[in-house]
């Protein structure tokens, strides 16, 4: 569904993919991870088309979409929720939840989507008229994953969406999750809560310095005594 | 109290218009980061643009305001943008700001040399009548110079509030990082941000010039008072700028009627000093600020 041919890019003039390859399939759930400063965000912005792509491939459903910009992205039907906090503090709950459809020329269509999305999350309903800034850190972070569904996207590129959430509202986004692979969406997931994600997850990936490391089936890679390494601050030993 | 009225609208009546140029530079602040110290020039020269259009093309005024608000817009709005603000922005802040600092000398001396340094006489746009109300004198233009202003901000509010144009103008402003990624065009959006301040600027140019006259010099005070009017409201938000140009344009009226006129141009300064020292996050600003 989604493949990185031997992706190099970077900010600028500074390298920071070394060439990540991977296919991911149709309505999977695939986590990313590795140690802080690996490039897992980078891989993020390289496929969304923030990034100074070097050389190297992104492929969506077979169709070259390397260098393609947000919107073209949205275009395709990827969103990108990015790690941190990404509202639009003074506006709405609504009107940020609107601007997840900005790109549609079919606004009716809009509408109705946002109703639906609200029905997912009904604490959006009740605060639709409170500026975003006023939401807590877990809500906002249920606001930008619901304006990430507003298009049905067919692919959702999440970074890191549980800092900062309590452990209940950790397995609430996690179920969301299941729920649109369920349904035919394809997730690729980046999460430091490494052994949790890829509890719930279809595959796992491992990027290390730019590169990828190991691809594989979630409980494959959680059984491995060298991932297990990785999650206390260690380094894959090459061979 | 009659006269204390009159020196009320008449004060409310300039502060709006400094608003309307006070708003414009939180505007482009917000969408560009860019101080724009040439802001009292782009009031002072459409009122020039009008000129130009009646006494070179010959046009009747209604004709001259059109062509002189078109013209304000292109090259205070589309130029500036394209051949001041895009080439020197990512070298940073500083070098921007002495960027307009120069324009400013550029378009104050330009003026001059075109068009001569005495004040030019500039065509009232309201009957230069008065209103008898109760014992009140109120003058006539004051009142509509008031009443255009507060149209003018009410429809710019309206517009980034109630429109979704102007909201992707706020979503631009406000984070634009998260813009793009949700496929806002914020280049657009930028450039709109610059045409409204154009616009904006105009608009205070026709309406103070009748007061002022149309002078190279002009723009001294009023970049001056935009300003501190927009520091004064927070820097940040429309109605900050709003109240900041009001509470100046009074607060000057006031002194200049019943205390001296000697220390007139002083005031505004001093009530940025008291602002800044009592409330740094501005009139009606929170302390949140801008985040990045
Ligand atoms: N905007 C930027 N400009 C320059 N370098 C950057 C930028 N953003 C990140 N980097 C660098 O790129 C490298 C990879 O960063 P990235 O954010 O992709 O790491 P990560 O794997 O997501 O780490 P974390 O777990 O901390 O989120 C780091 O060395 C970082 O310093
Ligand atoms: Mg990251």
């Amino acid at each position: 569904m989604l493949e990185l041919k031997d992706l190099h890019g970077g900010y600028g003039k500074i390298t920071i993919l070394n060439g990540v390859n991977f296919v991911i399939p149709k309505a999977s759930i695939t986590t990313v991870i590795g140690p802080n400063g690996a490039g897992k965000s980078t891989v993020f912005k390289a496929i969304f088309g923030l990034l100074n792509i070097h050389s190297g491939q992104v492929l969506l459903d077979g169709q070259d979409v390397t260098r393609a910009s947000p919107a073209q992205m949205i275009g395709h039907g990827v969103t990108y929720v990015p790690q941190g906090r990404n509202v639009i503090p003074q506006l709405s709950v609504w009107h940020n939840l609107e601007l997840g459809g900005i790109t549609s020329p079919d606004q009716a269509r809009v509408r109705a989507r946002m109703e639906e999305v609200m029905d997912q999350f009904p604490m959006l309903r009740q605060r639709r008229n409170q500026k975003a800034i006023e939401l807590s850190g877990g809500q906002q972070k249920q606001l930008e994953i619901a304006r990430a569904l507003l298009l049905d996207p067919r692919l959702i590129l999440i970074d890191e969406p549980s800092i900062g959430l309590s452990p209940n509202l950790v397995q609430e986004v996690f179920a969301t999750l299941i729920r649109l692979r369920d349904q035919g969406v394809t997730v690729l997931m980046v999460e430091q809560n490494a052994k949790a994600a890829l509890a719930m997850s279809d595959y796992g990936l491992v990027l290390e310095l730019g590169q990828t490391r190991m691809h594989d089936r979630a409980e494959t890679l959680l059984a491995d005594p060298r991932v297990g390494h990785l999650f206390l601050g260690g380094h894959i030993e090459e061979g | 109290m009659s006269q204390f009225l009159q020196v009320l609208l008449s004060g409310l009546s300039t502060g709006s218009i400094y608003a309307l140029a006070a708003i414009g530079f939180t505007l482009v602040w917000q969408a560009a980061q860019t101080v724009n110290f040439a802001q009292g020039e782009f009031v002072m020269l459409p009122a020039f643009f009008v000129l130009i259009g009646i006494h070179w093309l010959h046009m009747p005024l209604w004709l001259a305001l059109i062509f002189g608000l078109i013209v304000a817009v292109i090259v205070l709005g589309l130029l500036f943008k394209k051949l001041i603000v895009e080439p020197m922005l990512p070298n940073g802040g500083l070098p921007l700001i002495i960027a307009t600092m120069a324009l400013s000398i550029l378009l104050k001396e330009g003026t001059k040399q075109f068009y001569g340094a005495e004040a030019q006489p500039y065509p009232s746009l309201f009957p230069q009548t008065t209103l008898h109300m109760d014992g009140a004198v109120v003058s006539v233009q004051d009142l509509l110079n008031l009443v255009v202003s507060l149209t003018i901000v009410v429809a710019l509010t309206l517009f980034l509030n109630r429109t979704r144009t102007g909201r992707c103008m706020q979503a631009t402003a406000q984070n634009p990082a998260v813009a793009e990624i949700l496929g806002v065009n914020t280049k657009r959006m930028v450039l709109y941000t610059f045409l409204i301040n154009a616009a904006l600027a105009a608009l205070a140019s026709f309406l103070i010039s009748p007061v002022y006259l149309a002078k190279f010099s002009n723009g001294e005070t009023l970049g001056l008072v935009a300003f501190i009017a927009a520091i004064v409201g927070g820097f940040n938000q429309i109605r900050g700028a709003l109240a900041g140009g009001l509470l100046i344009g009074v607060l000057d009226n006031l002194t200049a009627t019943y205390v001296t006129t000697e220390y007139r141009a002083a005031l505004p300064l001093v009530l940025l000093i008291v602002i800044i020292l009592w409330r740094p996050q501005g009139l009606l600003g929170t302390s949140e600020g801008r985040k990045v």
